[in-house]
């Protein structure tokens, strides 16, 4: 069992490795699309502009691969952060386009009428889990604190899909799953103990 | 909503860690040392963000001090942020891919505002932090860059209002009379600084005990509270006081500790 974690030349790979090392699951940065299909489960990270990462998807024939591995072969992906965005079908940071289109739904900026709020939405913020989720199990609760740092969220999403939500001048949505595709708008990387448990139960999904 | 922040901040200089006294610097020893000696997991299970500052100023040292973000940034499952001298696109690039989140800027901010403009656009304002370091001269708050050699004569709040303009993501205010003096923050200071900015501020110099953490908070509502005293903070000290923030009421962040126990599958 070796996780691979996507380098497409967008954000902090380095947190995810190192997160990884230190709960002892063997990982690799993966260079190359064609080797994907080494790894029997798979990250895509990401910090950064929706346009931007997907064009580098794009051109470097990441998308093709990755809607391979995951839609044919059936292999687990984790989208954290921008990685998650990425798998809608629409984004629309720095001018509309398309996603990996993994799951519906649209990235969009949040639109928060309370002023005090400051957009990007950074710090630790309460997770409510919908039921009892694969990425949650052994948090023992109904709520669980993670670490966001984003502008856009996921809208337009199917509801049968949504794992959790959590509140910032709107109820958004913090995490998916539908059947092998994970996604949490959170990084469990950087969400101490908690984050280490949802990296965990993916790696053991 | 948004949990406040409890933040931990190490001084390095080449590969020691040091301590800061009104800016003046003290050797506690070499890095590895130091995480075997003072417990440094339970100080890392017990934070929500860890500032990195690098105190040297010799080119030759930077990538001796990214070098040492990779090391620290290998076992902090939190935000790292980290500066100190970031005088170049190249600088802020080689410490984000050393595991950091964000950059610290302080210099910069003076002496090249359209750099630090342009790491807002490239990386996002989120990704960088405006270092602001003061000291009270003749009852103004004046403005100090070159690690608090070099009075700018500029007073604090027209700063703060400068670098607003640039586009940063926070501010990290460090009172130079109250570092390391353990004798609690400058409340007025973080307060003014706080009710005029539009991005979160961090508090940082004068905590000596745990009670002044939940003080800072309470008095200005100020988003996060740092210290560098290693020496008060050695051992659990810090997780008893997020234990002591709980208590006051104090919205912050709760997660299972996760080092010193077998965390595999």
């Amino acid at each position: 069992m070796k996780v691979g974690i996507i380098n497409y030349g967008m954000g902090n790979l380095f947190s995810v490795k190192s997160a990884l090392n230190f709960l002892k699951y063997d990982n690799e940065y993966v260079n190359k699309p064609k080797d994907l299909i080494k790894y029997s489960k798979i990250i895509l990270p990401g910090v950064g502009s929706f346009n931007q990462a997907i064009n580098n998807l794009n051109n470097l024939g990441w998308s093709n691969e990755i809607k391979e591995m995951t839609e044919v072969k059936q292999i687990p992906i984790l989208g954290i952060c921008l990685g998650m965005q990425l798998m809608a079908e629409i984004g629309k940071e720095d001018g509309e386009a398309n996603g990996l289109g993994l799951i519906k739904g649209l990235i969009d900026k949040f639109s928060i009428e309370d002023k005090s709020l400051k957009i990007p939405h950074i710090g630790f913020n309460r997770v409510n889990f919908k039921e009892n989720d694969i990425l949650f199990k052994n948090l023992n609760n109904s709520h669980a604190d993670f670490y966001f740092v984003h502008s856009f969220r996921l809208k337009k999403v199917d509801n049968d899909i949504i794992t959790s939500e959590c509140f910032y001048g709107e109820q958004f949505v913090s995490s998916f799953n539908k059947g092998n595709v994970f996604g949490t708008q959170f990084h469990p990387e950087k969400s101490q103990g908690n984050g280490l448990v949802v990296l965990k139960n993916f790696i053991n999904f | 909503m948004l949990k406040k922040r409890l933040i931990f901040t190490i001084l390095l200089q080449n590969k020691k860690i040091v301590l800061s006294r009104n800016f003046k610097l003290q050797s506690v020893g070499y890095i590895d040392w130091v995480i075997e000696n003072f417990n440094i997991d339970s100080l890392f299970n017990s934070i929500d963000e860890l500032v990195i500052l690098n105190m040297n100023r010799s080119d030759d040292d930077f990538s001796i001090f990214c070098q040492q973000v990779a090391n620290f940034s290998k076992n902090c499952f939190m935000p790292i942020s980290a500066g100190g001298g970031i005088t170049s696109e190249s600088h802020a690039t080689e410490i984000l891919n050393s595991g950091a989140d964000k950059i610290v800027v302080n210099s910069i901010l003076f002496e090249n505002p359209q750099l630090v403009k342009a790491l807002v656009r490239k990386y996002g304002s989120q990704c960088i932090v405006a270092s602001i370091d003061y000291k009270i001269i003749n009852n103004e708050r004046k403005v100090f860059t070159k690690n608090g050699t070099l009075n700018t004569e500029l007073d604090l709040i027209k700063v703060v209002e400068g670098i607003l303009t640039l586009g940063v993501g926070e501010i990290y205010l460090t009172s130079i009379d109250k570092d390391g003096t353990g004798l609690g923050y400058d409340i007025e200071g973080i307060e003014k600084v706080v009710n005029m900015s539009t991005i979160p501020v961090i508090a940082s110099g004068g905590i000596g005990k745990i009670e002044q953490f939940s003080e800072g908070i309470i008095a200005t509502n100020v988003d996060g509270v740092s210290t560098a005293n290693l020496f008060n903070f050695v051992g659990d000290a810090l997780f008893d006081a997020r234990e002591h923030l709980i208590e006051k009421g104090i919205d912050i962040a709760i997660w299972k500790k996760i080092h010193n126990s077998n965390s595999n599958a």
